[in-house]
């Protein structure tokens, strides 16, 4: 192959963050002109640092990059784009309050004559233009805080192709997406490549993959596990470069034998600040010694419910009760006190405080309990024995217990997490994403431990976009669609991608009667 | 280990930062003093050592105006360290004062109760004012820094309303009150200096304040809240509380300071402005990195180099305000945190390799039992 | 007194000196503004103010021209702003540390600066002469017509300058390409970043814009309000001015109708300090207290737009 094929060559590239994270090691990555390019790889395996640094967000620590032959120093986006290189961002780089055409033109806007004000009217034309020409409609006048999600999306493509960009980055594009969206766009890739420009598209959605790309990189661990013809490669060979041969999917786990019901919910309902309806009418119960998975494509509304059931949010209407009380709306200390545990989603968020030692993240919903208090002052002794034993028990690896958490690698911190969530000897778990972005050990562990405690009747609300990991875990799952319950299974060992897919992508959507299996009580 | 690593870097960093300052001040002195060799002297060596022998007086006179500063200090520590920008220990200072002194001069109680109540009943004062700004901030979200700034506008117009109409003494030239019962006034360490025993009080105050940070529930639910607020609430912590709380506790420590210093210093109520300790606080409080053990540390600096620029206006013509201009200069680099950032990006690339490294050794003498 | 007090506030120089006040702080609360827009806390308006204030008062002094006096304060200002910016965008000192540490340049600084540069302590009124004020400003026909001309004319240029500033700091936001840039990059950083508009660059520029405004506020105190520059000058504006900008829901008219309202309340404040029964000190502190009850009120109506909103969904 001539290097002149070749528009991008990235090589050797290493990138340490300043918290320490060694985000990618030895990379190598090449795309062709012209082609469809798939940069694959788990969440956390290094493909997003990876296009941050080809569009000068990140500077490499080590190694260098080839743009047309050309090496380059990509120091700022600027310089990525003016390289002929664009980005459409998983989380949009727009401005809300500004409309269409003002996110359009932003860097480069068009002048009146006098060169002092902004041409309004040319930087709605060009909109204009530019969306006819690709066959991406969008709306030049209106505010991007109202329109849908999907045409964000076009204005940031249309964004970077009216900056000149030839090779187009589309950071898991289809993940915000409907699946007539996703046909959508992948039409519009497919018009964009014949028009001679170069995508490289990050994804983990081995169908999407299949469908549209022509090579395809997989990442893993922050290394590059080598570059395929899409046509030559199959589906499950892809899975295990991705996943890794020498992990064990598979938890062991006895059948569940569920009890009482310990979560409630009924009917629950939530509309966003965007008038969206992220919750609808939703109801299911959670017993104890079982796991109930919640799987679903991002974004249709289990984030929503889970931060209504520890009041990070108020629904609008609908119950939710554990062990027979009420938790919306509680304090958290109240929610706590009930016995209920959650794993957050954001764990930079909630989960820590980085600056904050191993230690003290793992006190902190107990710090005020007797146990850990003589009088006014800390029994800092007793803190001490149980941070030690946590951190030996959930395998944390660190210096000490004083170490800053934030310094920690993500499974770790993780880890720190788990050890606070898991042994406040929680009634009801909710574990959202538990082993997102973190390593294949700390994954494991993470499940393992999941699995032990509802054995040992914790009762455990999983919700992961992770197929494999409802999948496994769960004793019996709900397929969650557009806010509301698309599918429950009694028995997961039934289910397969296909059919979970399906349900997740609204193809299909179980009648009520088969929904109600979900309420075991009342 | 790292984090020594980056402990022996920020000490690195907050040496250099002061040396820059030090400089700026050499410069200036260079430019306005008529005999820069003399000025130097007055600001550096002449607060301890004058013709040779220790300043015993000047020492103290440091100490004494260390007491006010820590107090300030540690106020803004535990509202910082909340990330409370409260900026309203300016009035809690005067309003502590104020009503430290009204009840000694006008309510005559035994000696040694007499200053417990009045500063008791400053302090009091002092927090509780600011559970306007706080509240504010925690049921309407409104900026606590803008409402303490203008809060000590009104807490001053108001003290002069009642200093001037009501509780002046007509007899002195100066705007003053009547002069503070001698039970009232707090007995001095050293008899004929300015150093009182409230100096004592605000090293007590300093370990008592490390202990509440670091050793209660209250103080690290404080910590937490400042480091990341979504965290402690998620946490089961009453972040709405805590954070009235810190700056009730911070109007106290204030408050407290200002009683301290108006009975410790001064004979009657003489201030006629807002009285600067509280922005000093906060360059006490930087200087310690809202560390409270450091904050005697850092006092004595400032107080230091305030009387040293206090000594070269009188030796040697250099007006004693560029202690502000060192001040915000050492302010100002010691906040930066890209201020050699450089040389701390190495140290962690380093470490991060060295860790790497190890892991691989680590794994592959396991070999593969994970 | 109450009668009294109906009278006075329906007259015209009442309403001649509620603009005579708002003017610096109109100036300062428009530099908020277009910090604020570029994601910018300026919180050493304060210290800027001093600043310029006193190097208006020096060059003017230095010319003999009022005119080279507010460039070198408006220069000043620019000047100040920035070394405020490359700490707080550059070193990634606190921006509200750093703010504080202009302020206390801005506080002792000046003097040290002034016996610097003219072996002045404390103030300059022995420098005054008249060529060093902004000339009052007279304006045709408007000035004959009664009452409105005794409001709004002979006033100084400066003041003219404050309300024209209102338009044409709104025109800056909304209308030109830099402002969008400003507006973007308070707004979303990094979707500003990733389409090459360097948000450094861009709050540099808010900052120094900021910087200029503070220093027509500065120049306006020293060279025309107070005639002369003293240590006590700028008492608390700067702070006012953001105050005024919160209120004003950060956007210009906004900003500037809070900083009317500060200046209603303190002409009211100096009107009432010269009739019996008002205690002087009580009614300087109305401007403050009015401006802690306007932020509550603010506050208090944005949360209850916010509880709307979710109560119409139902």
């Amino acid at each position: 192959m001539s290097d002149n094929n070749l528009v991008v060559q990235m090589k050797g590239i290493a990138k340490v963050y300043p918290n320490g994270v060694a985000a990618n090691q030895g990379v190598d990555f090449n795309v062709m002109r012209g082609e469809i390019h798939a940069l694959m790889g788990e969440n956390g395996a290094g493909k997003s640092t990876l296009m941050k640094m080809l569009f000068g967000l990140e500077q490499p620590t080590e190694g260098e990059i080839i743009i047309n032959g050309e090496k380059v120093s990509l120091s700022s986006p600027t310089v990525a784009i003016s390289k002929g290189i664009g980005m459409v961002h998983q989380h949009f780089m727009l401005v809300p309050s500004l409309t269409v055409a003002e996110n359009m033109v932003l860097g480069m806007e068009p002048k009146q004559g006098n060169k002092l004000f902004i041409n309004y009217k040319k930087a709605v034309e060009i909109t204009e233009e530019y969306s006819k020409k690709y066959n991406l409609f969008v709306d030049p006048h209106a505010k991007v805080r109202d329109i849908p999600v999907g045409m964000k999306q076009k204005v940031e493509i249309l964004k970077a192709l009216v900056r000149g960009a030839k090779i187009l980055i589309l950071d898991e594009p289809t993940a915000v997406l409907t699946t007539q969206e996703t046909e959508e766009l992948f039409k519009e890739l497919i018009h964009l490549k014949e028009q001679g420009y170069t995508l490289i598209f990050i994804s983990h959605k081995l169908n999407e993959i299949k469908q549209i790309t022509d090579r395809l990189t997989i990442m893993r661990g922050g290394k590059s596990m080598g570059v395929h013809e899409t046509a030559n490669i199959s589906k499950e060979e892809i899975s295990r470069l991705m996943v890794g041969r020498d992990v064990v999917l598979t938890v062991e786990k006895e059948k569940a034998e569920p009890t009482d019901v310990v979560l409630s919910v009924r009917n629950l309902e939530y509309t966003n600040e965007w008038n969206k309806k992220m919750l609808d009418k939703m109801s299911f119960d959670v017993r104890k010694g079982e796991i109930l998975g919640i799987a679903g494509v991002e974004g249709n509304g289990q984030r929503e419910l889970v931060e209504m059931l520890f009041n990070l949010n108020v629904p609008d209407n609908g119950l939710a009760k554990v062990n027979g009380k009420n938790i919306l709306g509680r304090p958290q200390r109240e929610i706590r006190d009930m016995g209920v545990s959650l794993i957050p989603e954001d764990r930079m968020t909630f989960g820590i405080a980085g600056a904050g030692t191993i230690e003290e993240n793992l006190m902190s919903d107990r710090a005020s309990e007797k146990k850990y208090n003589n009088g006014l002052l800390f029994n800092l002794k007793a803190m001490h024995e149980d941070s030690d034993e946590l951190i030996k028990d959930y395998k944390v690896l660190c210096k000490s217990r004083r170490q800053p958490v934030g310094m920690l690698s993500g499974g770790n911190i993780q880890k720190v997490v788990v050890a606070r969530e898991f042994s406040s000897e929680p009634v009801l778990i909710i574990a959202d994403q538990p082993t997102r972005g973190i390593d294949v050990g700390a994954t494991e562990f993470i499940r393992k431990k999941l699995v032990e405690l509802s054995r040992e009747g914790a009762a455990v609300l999983l919700v992961s976009a992770d197929l494999n990991e409802v999948m496994e875990l769960s004793d019996s799952l709900i397929i969650m669609y557009n806010g509301k319950i698309a599918a429950y299974f009694e028995d997961t060992s039934v289910l397969n991608d296909t059919i979970m897919g399906e349900y997740m992508l609204g193809l299909k959507q179980q009648d009520a009667e088969e929904i109600r299996g979900v309420l075991h009580g009342e | 280990m790292e984090n020594k690593h980056y402990n022996m870097f920020e000490i690195f960093r907050g040496f250099i930062a002061i040396a820059i300052a030090i400089f700026v001040a050499f410069i200036l002195i260079l430019i306005c003093a008529d005999d820069p060799g003399k000025a130097l002297e007055c600001l550096l060596i002449k607060p301890i050592i004058s013709n040779g022998a220790l300043n015993t007086k000047s020492i103290f006179t440091i100490l004494a105006r260390m007491t006010p500063i820590i107090f300030t200090g540690l106020a803004v520590c535990v509202m910082f360290s909340a990330n409370q920008f409260n900026l309203g220990g300016e009035g809690a200072v005067m309003l502590g004062g104020f009503v430290a002194a009204l009840l000694g001069i006008y309510i005559p109680m035994a000696s040694g109760v007499h200053i417990l109540v009045a500063v008791l009943a400053g302090t009091i004062m002092g927090g509780l004012i600011m559970i306007i700004p706080a509240v504010i901030k925690v049921k309407l979200k409104a900026s606590e820094m803008v409402c303490s700034l203008m809060m000590n506008y009104v807490i001053m117009y108001i003290i002069l309303h009642f200093l001037n109409n009501v509780f002046a003494d007509r007899s002195k030239g100066a705007t003053q009150t009547y002069p503070f019962l001698n039970t009232a006034i707090i007995p001095k360490i050293i008899p004929t200096s300015e150093l009182s025993w409230g100096f004592a009080i605000a090293i007590l105050a300093t370990v008592i304040v490390a202990y509440f940070m670091y050793r209660t529930r209250w103080g690290y639910s404080i910590r937490m809240i400042g480091i990341n607020e979504s965290f402690s609430k998620y946490s089961g912590m009453k972040v709405g509380s805590i954070i009235v709380l810190s700056q009730v506790i911070g109007g106290m420590l204030s408050g407290m300071g200002g009683a301290i210093e108006i009975l410790g210093r001064e004979n009657a109520f003489k201030w006629l402005d807002l009285p600067g300790y509280g922005w000093t606080g906060i360059t006490v409080a930087i200087l310690a990195k809202n560390n409270p053990i450091m904050i005697p540390f850092a006092a004595l600096f400032i107080s230091y180099l305030n009387r040293g620029c206090e000594l070269m206006s009188i030796y040697a013509g250099v007006p004693a305000e560029m202690i502000d201009i060192i001040q915000a200069v050492i302010f100002l680099f010691f906040a930066a945190e890209h201020f050699l950032s450089g040389t701390r990006q190495k140290i962690v690339v380093k470490d991060a390799k060295e860790e790497l490294h190890k892991k691989e050794l680590a794994t592959s003498g396991e070999g593969g039992n994970a | 007194m109450f009668h009294q007090l109906v009278d006075m506030v329906f007259s015209a120089s009442f309403g001649y000196s509620i603009i005579r006040i708002t003017s610096p702080i109109l100036f300062a609360a428009l530099a908020a503004v277009v910090a604020e827009k570029g994601g910018v806390v300026n919180i050493g308006l304060e210290g800027i103010m001093m600043i310029s204030a006193l190097f208006g008062v020096l060059f003017s002094y230095w010319t003999n021209s009022w005119l080279i006096g507010v460039v070198g304060a408006v220069v000043i200002g620019v000047l100040v702003a920035m070394i405020m910016a490359v700490f707080a965008l550059k070193l990634k000192t606190d921006i509200i540390l750093a703010g504080i540490a202009i302020n206390l340049l801005g506080g002792g600084g000046t003097v040290f600066l002034l016996y610097l540069f003219t072996g002045l302590k404390g103030n300059t009124a022995s420098l005054t002469t008249p060529n060093m004020l902004t000339p009052k400003v007279n304006i045709p026909l408007l000035k004959d017509i009664p009452v409105i001309g005794q409001i709004f004319s002979g006033h100084s240029v400066l003041t003219y300058v404050a309300f024209l500033l209102v338009i044409l700091v709104w025109v800056l936001l909304y209308k030109t390409a830099m402002g969008l840039r400003i507006r973007a990059v308070g707004e979303n950083p990094n979707a500003a970043d990733s389409v090459g508009v360097s948000v450094l660059k861009t709050q540099y520029i808010a900052l120094a814009i900021s910087g200029a405004l503070a220093g027509l506020g500065g120049a306006y105190m020293s060279m025309y309000y107070s005639q002369s520059w003293n240590i006590g000058i700028v008492a608390g504006r700067g702070f006012i001015a953001l105050a005024a900008q919160a209120m004003g829901q950060g956007e210009p008219v906004g900003a500037m109708l809070s900083s009317l309202l500060f200046g209603f309340a303190s002409a009211l404040g100096n009107k009432m300090e010269g009739m019996q029964g008002f205690s002087s000190y009580l009614v300087a502190s109305i401007p403050y207290a009015v401006t802690i009850i306007g932020l509550v009120i603010y506050a208090m109506s944005t949360i209850k737009k916010v509880k709307r909103f979710k109560d119409s969904d139902k």
